[in-house]
């Protein structure tokens, strides 16, 4: 489940595009949780203006809603921090099953009727994902220092070096390549050997993990971990562990607690309504 | 009449079928490129890491996060237009053809 308003600066102003509508009618829903009792989360909701953020009941399901004027949202980094701020505000009480970015109702009966048509559905994924929270990691390497380390450690790449070194004005082209070829798969083998570490620390003190494809060239990386909240503090642990044994070649980029965003795949019915 | 019509219009159909077959192939290489964001997603991912790095600064980030925006919403027009779905803006739960 994943992703949009206004947006403006110096030079570029996107203004929200407005399909005809009511003003304030519509409904952005954030996420689903199960409560009977109306709940308010204070005045965090989307749009910049700090609307409030409330709950929209079917019986004992509810979904966490704000107003809004009927407007596609853009994903941009405020836009998202905003969906995502709602989302932590209200995990800190409820296991959440968070909704894309950008979902907006035209009105509340239509958030009713969301609840009642998926009721079923969303009902096993709370039960499934009753007490358990998500973290993000991505590992980026310093290529440069682990190229360094392998010439320390690989004795052949070690020796090739050398000889080409010493060999300055000599035939060193075809050495030269072969030493090119060796640290790349050197470099291959480790990358992978680095990320079935981390995989191997943490699936004890995980429920489940999920990868995704690594941004930019740095990053060898790119995982979600599905973890029990009581559990939470021993994965900290082991991460910190992580990114204490890799210092100087990994950097770790560790986020959360999210709402599980990539253990939950509810596939919506739903329509566009222009 | 079939084998001699196609004999008698061959030197005519083969061109033509092959033009109207391209003109498809760029039709669907420019629909494709048209509604597919997963470049743009990606850019913008990428665009993120940088400014948590420090790369670069808040002011730079919005000026190019605000270029994606754009190339997002015309990824969307175009779904739009090709009637292929979408994610974000207001949405309603299906309702079933049945149900009317």
């Amino acid at each position: 489940m994943t992703q949009r308003e206004e947006f403006a600066m110096d030079e570029v102003t996107l203004a929200p595009r407005t399909p005809a509508g009511p003003p304030d009618g519509g409904k952005y829903v954030y996420c689903i949780v199960r409560t009977e009792a109306p709940c308010e989360f204070g005045a965090i909701g989307m749009g910049g203006e700090g609307r409030r953020v409330y709950t929209v009941h079917h019986r004992d399901l509810a979904a966490v809603v704000s107003d809004t004027p009927i407007v596609i949202y853009d994903p941009t980094r405020e836009n998202v921090l905003a969906h995502e701020f709602v989302n932590e505000t209200v995990m800190r009480e409820h296991t959440v099953i968070p909704m894309s970015f950008g979902t907006v109702f035209r009105s509340e009966e239509d958030v009713t009727e969301l609840l009642r048509s998926t009721y079923q559905a969303f009902s096993d994924v709370l039960d499934k994902m009753r007490d358990k929270i998500e973290f993000g990691l991505k590992v980026l390497w310093d290529r440069e220092q682990v190229i360094a380390t392998l010439e320390r450690t690989n004795e052949e790449i070690g020796r090739l070096k050398e000889e080409i070194e010493n060999n300055a004005q000599s035939s060193t082209y075809f050495a030269r390549v072969q030493l090119g070829r060796l640290v790349e798969s050197a470099l291959e083998e480790a990358g992978n050997a680095f990320v079935s570490d981390v995989h191997e620390s943490l699936r004890p003190v995980a429920v489940a993990s999920r990868s995704s494809k690594p941004i930019g060239d740095r990053m060898i990386m790119n995982a979600a971990f599905l973890v029990e909240r009581s559990a939470s503090e021993r994965f900290d642990e082991k991460v910190r562990e992580l990114s204490h044994r890799h210092e100087g070649l990994l950097t770790f980029k560790y986020t959360g607690p999210w709402p599980p965003y990539n253990f939950v795949n509810i596939k919506l019915k739903l329509e566009r309504a222009d | 009449m079939g084998l001699l019509a196609k004999l008698l219009t061959f030197p005519v159909s083969g061109p033509v079928a092959g033009i109207r077959w391209s003109l498809e192939m760029v039709e669907r290489t420019a629909r494709e490129e048209l509604t597919d964001d997963t470049a743009i997603k990606q850019e913008l991912m990428e665009l993120q890491l940088a400014l948590e790095s420090g790369e670069i600064d808040d002011a730079e980030y919005r000026s190019r996060e605000a270029d994606l925006m754009l190339r997002l919403r015309d990824v969307r027009y175009w779904r739009e237009q090709f009637g292929l779905g979408l994610s974000g803006g207001p949405v309603r739960v299906q309702r079933d053809e049945d149900e009317h």
